[in-house]
């Protein structure tokens, strides 16, 4: 048996250690690979820069928590830049697990950062269910879509919401998702209310989304952990997919070295098959 | 750190490596956490939809006056006559309303908010056009997208011209496909650092008030 036929037939346990060994290693002696801005997050990351002080802003997190290694450091940068720029924060959630438990841990804990106040400051709607009738709904009146915050508490008592009817007060809606829920937001407020809006979401649903974005309908997008990482650089405040980076980078040697070497192998396998036919 | 903790990160910990050791073969502790995971999310989610819709949206606000809402909560209840097949034939109403509202709203959205834009930019490319560059990806731009609208085009064999363009087409989808590999790639290894990073830090790092 060659080595290449060797390789062919190599148990897949095999690959699942190297790529432990990628994962890990990273962690213990970190390599602080550059990571570079793409336009996608600069111009995200101007947009909301460029809005006014003290606007009101929809922070969605529509994630579920299988996807927070990605995700929830997107909603931590936005919470940051968000708190830090004044703006008023409505957060949400249109997928039933963990979407309004997390954005209550993650606003929660930046908010002390910043000295704001829930109810002044920033409001939790919690979730509701049926995202069609939710997004549409709150083109109308949020008040009849979520008559109370996600602890129970009536809007009419959170002062922060007595200025805040429908998207009209709206300025920016800051969407993080891992599923479906964000082309909702692009199709009905987005095209239906004009509201502008960036896209987070994870790696796996990028490529769609960088339509949208050369369509104008997004003001940029953060791709996964990568967009994530640079937001973090943005803002100064490196956090977990900041430190992940060198991780994935290393993962992805790993993987290109085992995708050649297997093509390599499969070329050279055929072509001694095809001479020893003949 | 407290003592509810330390047992949570525990739990966590415990599940995370019960999953991650079907990578090695399938076993109890694989099997246990799946089946725990399966259990928690339907539990959970009925018990959601119970409070959000079942409470929230119907039974307060028909007991608050607003009697006519027994009309969606009668349409509801008449999905479930699928259990039951001398009544089946019920259950084709409020399916006919759900068709009905979706196909309405999605026809309008979807156009609004899909179709038209995306056709808008891709004419748009050649007009915003500045320079050398622009006008080659404006170029390969309107040749992928025609290239692959004509592969999808069945009402005619693919054979000449159209074959040709057909086959440039799956390049296309092809170069997409690769895209959208590496993108995924990039996702799940996301998630194992996530994962990882849970273990060495949050984990790990309970040692030192343990051990």
């Amino acid at each position: 048996m060659t080595i290449w036929e060797r390789f062919d037939n190599m148990d897949r346990r095999w690959v699942y250690l190297m790529v432990a060994l990628a994962v890990i290693i990273p962690f213990l002696v970190p390599m602080k690979f550059d990571i570079s801005i793409t336009p996608e997050v600069q111009s995200f990351y101007d947009a909301v820069d460029n809005l006014p002080d003290s606007c009101t802003v929809m922070l969605v997190f529509d994630y579920y928590p299988s996807t927070a290694a990605e995700c929830e450091p997107m909603a931590i940068v936005a919470a940051h830049h968000l708190f830090r720029k004044d703006c008023k924060i409505i957060t949400l959630s249109n997928i039933p697990y963990g979407g309004p438990s997390m954005a209550e841990t993650v606003t929660r804990a930046i908010a002390k950062e910043y000295d704001k106040k829930y109810g002044e400051d920033f409001v939790n709607l919690g979730f509701k269910y049926g995202y069609v009738a939710v997004l549409k709904g709150m083109g109308i009146s949020i008040e009849s879509i979520f008559p109370t915050d996600n602890s129970g508490t009536p809007l009419a008592e959170l002062p922060m919401m007595d200025s805040v009817t429908n998207y009209e007060q709206v300025s920016f809606i800051y969407e993080i998702a891992d599923n479906a829920t964000a082309d909702y937001w692009i199709s009905i407020v987005n095209a239906g209310y004009g509201v502008p809006m960036g896209v987070g979401c994870t790696a796996v649903m990028a490529p769609k989304f960088y339509a949208f974005l050369g369509a104008n309908q997004i003001v940029g997008l953060l791709g996964g952990m990568k967009g994530a990482a640079e937001y973090e650089i943005l803002i100064g405040k490196p956090g977990t997919a900041f430190r992940g980076m060198d991780v994935q980078s290393m993962v992805h040697f790993v993987i290109i070295a085992l995708v050649i070497i297997g093509n390599i192998g499969f070329f050279v396998t055929k072509r001694r098959n095809r001479k020893k036919s003949a | 750190m407290s003592g509810i903790e330390i047992l949570q990160i525990w739990i966590i910990a415990f599940f995370t490596l019960a999953l991650f050791s079907f990578l090695y073969k399938d076993n109890p502790f694989y099997r246990l956490a799946e089946n725990i995971f399966a259990g928690l999310t339907t539990g959970y989610q009925v018990s959601l939809i119970w409070d959000t819709v079942i409470i929230q949206k119907l039974w307060d606000p028909m007991m608050g006056g607003q009697w006519w809402l027994f009309l969606p909560g009668l349409l509801g209840l008449m999905m479930f006559s699928r259990f039951f097949p001398k009544i089946s034939w019920m259950s084709r109403v409020p399916l006919a309303v759900v068709m009905g509202i979706t196909a309405g709203i999605f026809l309008t959205t979807q156009l609004h908010g899909f179709v038209l834009p995306q056709m808008q930019a891709t004419m748009n490319t050649f007009v915003t056009a500045k320079g050398f560059a622009d006008y080659f990806l404006a170029s390969l731009i309107a040749v992928g997208v025609i290239s692959t609208m004509i592969y999808f085009y069945f009402s005619h064999e693919h054979v000449g011209v159209l074959g040709v363009t057909a086959k440039l087409g799956i390049w296309f989808i092809m170069i997409s496909f690769g895209a959208h590999f590496g993108y995924t790639v990039m996702g799940r290894v996301s998630l194992l650092i996530g994962r990882t990073q849970f273990l060495i830090e949050d984990w790990i790092g309970t040692f030192s008030y343990i051990f």
